[in-house]
């Protein structure tokens, strides 16, 4: 077997993934800029701020180089908040919380503006839109931009996790902290059980359920089993598929068919 | 930014400034999590991985260099105390983009040896020269059966007269093709030699089960939408222009692959 | 089904127990001579009306002519693993049924018996059935103390493909113990 390794990025990937976010941490010394593969890095010096990947700040801080300042919604009160919406807002009685916005896309009090997909463009001339790990979802805010509610980054668990392992003494009350990510963790695993219910969608041409605002090792746990789940009813239902793409087509072929697939999108549901 | 700066990025040409680093090296990352995610191999993103593997090579090169001034200077350590953390920042960056590069080609090296025949059907059907079509159908036809010296090798189609390898690149390519002629071969020493000359092939379609087996598209895949607004489709194949449901930015939804793969060809979608 | 598929290959050939619930029942409505072999007499006739199980591959094939209406060489009934009873059993609670002692592969059964019979109905009795039953797998694959009391009766009762969802699940949620270093590589 040339790779043994499951579909879909596995535990420890996600955590390597979640290492290329960038965060920001106030240097204890200098150091030149340095070109690294995946982007240059500022020149460190004190008691500037400046923005790295994860992986080299936590390098850093393990050398007790430089402290990391946390992301603005690793904090108690942030954390609190969002949990209450986790398990007592209405809206999200069986969806996630929503993500931070991506480029481009406004923010969840400006509800009714559309969004504008903002591109780069690849040095092959292919739009590229930026997501995470790519966006600064996870550095110390400088300006105060309290028009957003705090919201869980992709990443949460494993920028949570990891700070809390080598740079708790840089956090507000890390076992405050610790208990809150355990309880939305929680809360959160069960609204991803609970959508077993509504994953036929996602068995047929077209369809599909939306898992909006969930984090990178949530998916990544659950992935498998979801993809099974959803491979499993595709087969059971495949007769029944077969039967009704027959009839749609000959309805289309006499005239009847009114192009609309109402009866589909009023099952779609949210998680 | 500084002028030399500039100047400096102008002397190593376009595609060799640090921000086209950051650049690259997110396409790489995406690339990388998206193969890992589908059944099927993606097809090769051939001027990334050039440019990828010359910044490889160039930041080697710099790593030996730098570690050959630290031998140097190691009885004057205090004059660059700096020198180590530099180097272990530069060879932990290093390692890291080595190990997305090697997951990345073991991933799809997984995937071309599950579905060998099914690529290389493929590859030589895409590419039937008209000139060649002699040795094409003498490797695809059923009628070689009778052909005395019918082997399982013989099924393996031939690809020698390849212009366009995608979705694999060059070195994949030759990889499948003598992946798949050993396999046959061993398969010939060891069993269908002894079979009947009909009952040799690894092609063969007979009772509607066809032996060659590629990647299931319907299998769902996790996707985030990127662009303003993207649909669904219902089947992705055919060229059936009716659409399921409609994906938002910022939204997260399990979907079968061939649903979103025309998106995702777009950059509209990353697969998670 | 596809071609290296261990799972279709045994769900085709299941020749485990003797009369299986998994095996196709078929009628014979012609007479076949030297056929008897079908049913413990080699040299033998077989009889029009006689019914015999048979695997699936060889029902399935048998029946071809039938379904296309040139021939009726046997005619097919529902295997005992769907029968109706089982489908008001996995109506009235799916949890309770032990599906492997009625088949191995009961949904890949199921799957391939569907593309012989019309049975909307069955579809969503079938399809209600893995999804409640698939929910309870997950809850089991999440207790790190694995499975407990009744537990490990449902556990012992799933198919094939209940199987691999387990598996899938419980791998997955260890992983990710193990990473948060809540749990130990073995």
């Amino acid at each position: 077997m040339a790779f043994p390794l499951p579909r879909g990025i596995t535990a420890s990937e996600i955590a390597f993934l979640a290492e290329m976010e960038t965060v920001t941490i106030v240097p204890r010394q200098r150091l030149e800029g340095l070109e690294l593969l995946g982007g240059p890095v500022e020149p460190l010096i004190p008691p500037r701020r400046a923005a790295l990947p994860l992986w080299l700040a936590l390098l850093l801080k393990r050398q007790r180089r430089a402290n990391i300042m946390p992301p603005p919604w690793l904090h108690p009160d942030s954390l609190s908040l969002i949990l209450e919406v986790e398990s007592q807002h209405q809206d999200y009685k069986s969806a996630f919380s929503p993500p931070p916005p991506l480029p481009g896309q406004p923010s969840i009090r400006d509800q009714g503006l559309e969004p504008t997909a903002r591109p780069q463009y690849t040095l092959d001339g292919n739009r590229y839109y930026a997501a995470p790990p790519f966006l600064p979802q996870n550095t110390a805010q400088t300006v105060v931009s309290s028009r957003d509610p705090p919201a869980l980054p992709y990443h949460w668990v494993e920028v949570g996790n990891m700070l809390l392992d080598v740079a708790s003494d840089d956090l507000v009350d890390p076992d405050q902290i610790r208990r809150l990510l355990k309880d939305l963790r929680e809360v959160r695993m069960a609204k991803m059980r609970s959508g077993i219910d509504v994953l036929d969608d996602a068995a047929i041409g077209g369809g599909g359920v939306a898992l909006t605002g969930v984090g990178s090792m949530e998916l990544g746990e659950e992935r498998g089993f979801l993809a099974g789940v959803v491979d499993g009813l595709r087969k059971i239902g495949a007769s029944k598929e077969q039967a009704r793409r027959e009839q749609l087509a000959e309805q289309r072929a006499n005239g009847g068919y009114d192009g609309t697939q109402d009866e589909e999108e009023e099952d779609y549901m949210e998680f | 930014m500084d002028i030399d700066d500039i100047l400096a990025s102008v002397d190593r040409g376009p595609g060799a400034s640090p921000e086209s680093a950051a650049l690259d090296h997110q396409q790489l990352t995406r690339f990388w999590v998206a193969e890992r995610a589908v059944s099927e191999v993606l097809p090769w993103p051939a001027p990334l991985m050039e440019r990828v593997m010359d910044r490889v090579r160039i930041q080697i090169e710099t790593i030996e260099d730098l570690a050959a001034s630290s031998a140097d200077t190691i009885t004057n350590t205090t004059h660059n105390p700096n020198l180590n953390l530099r180097l272990s920042i530069l060879q932990t960056d290093l390692a890291r983009t080595q190990y997305i590069i090697r997951s990345l080609l073991r991933a799809r090296l997984a995937k071309l040896t599950k579905y060998s025949m099914h690529y290389l059907v493929q590859l030589a059907s895409r590419n039937k020269n008209p000139l060649s079509t002699a040795s094409q159908s003498q490797s695809q036809s059923q009628s070689s059966s009778a052909n005395p010296n019918t082997t399982p090798e013989d099924s393996v189609p031939d690809i020698s007269a390849l212009v366009d390898t995608a979705p694999l690149s060059g070195p994949e390519t030759s990889f499948v093709h003598a992946h798949q002629t050993l396999l046959a071969g061993h398969y010939g020493g060891s069993f269908l030699g002894a079979f009947p000359r009909q009952l040799r092939r690894l092609d063969d379609n007979a009772g509607g089960t066809s032996m060659v087996q590629g990647p299931e598209t319907k299998e769902v895949v996790f996707v985030r939408c990127l662009g303003a607004e993207v649909p669904v489709l219902v089947d992705g194949e055919e060229g059936v222009e009716e659409v399921g449901v409609v994906m938002r930015m910022g939204d997260v939804w399990v979907v079968r692959w061939e649903g979103v793969r025309r998106a995702w060809e777009r950059g509209e979608v990353e697969l998670l | 089904m596809s071609y290296y598929d261990i799972d279709s290959i045994l769900t085709d050939a299941q020749v485990k127990l003797d009369p299986s619930p998994e095996k196709l029942p078929c009628t014979f409505e012609l007479e076949v001579p030297g056929l008897g072999i079908l049913e413990g007499n080699p040299g033998e006739d077989i009889k029009a009306g006689t019914r015999i199980d048979l695997p699936l591959w060889l029902g399935e094939m048998l029946s071809i002519g039938a379904r296309l209406g040139t021939s009726r060489l046997v005619t097919l009934d529902m295997p005992d693993a769907l029968a109706e009873r089982v489908m008001n059993a996995l109506k009235a609670d799916p949890r309770t049924v032990d599906l492997r002692a009625l088949a191995p592969h009961f949904y890949t059964l199921s799957e391939r018996i569907l593309e012989i019979f019309e049975e909307e109905e069955m579809v969503d009795v079938l399809i209600d059935t893995f999804k409640k039953r698939a929910a309870e797998i997950s809850d089991h694959a999440h207790n790190p103390r694995g499975a407990v009391g009744e537990g490990v009766d449902f556990l012992r009762g799933l198919d094939e493909t209940e199987r691999q969802l387990f598996r899938a699940a419980h791998d997955r949620a260890k992983e990710v113990r193990i990473w948060a270093g809540e749990a130990k590589k073995k």
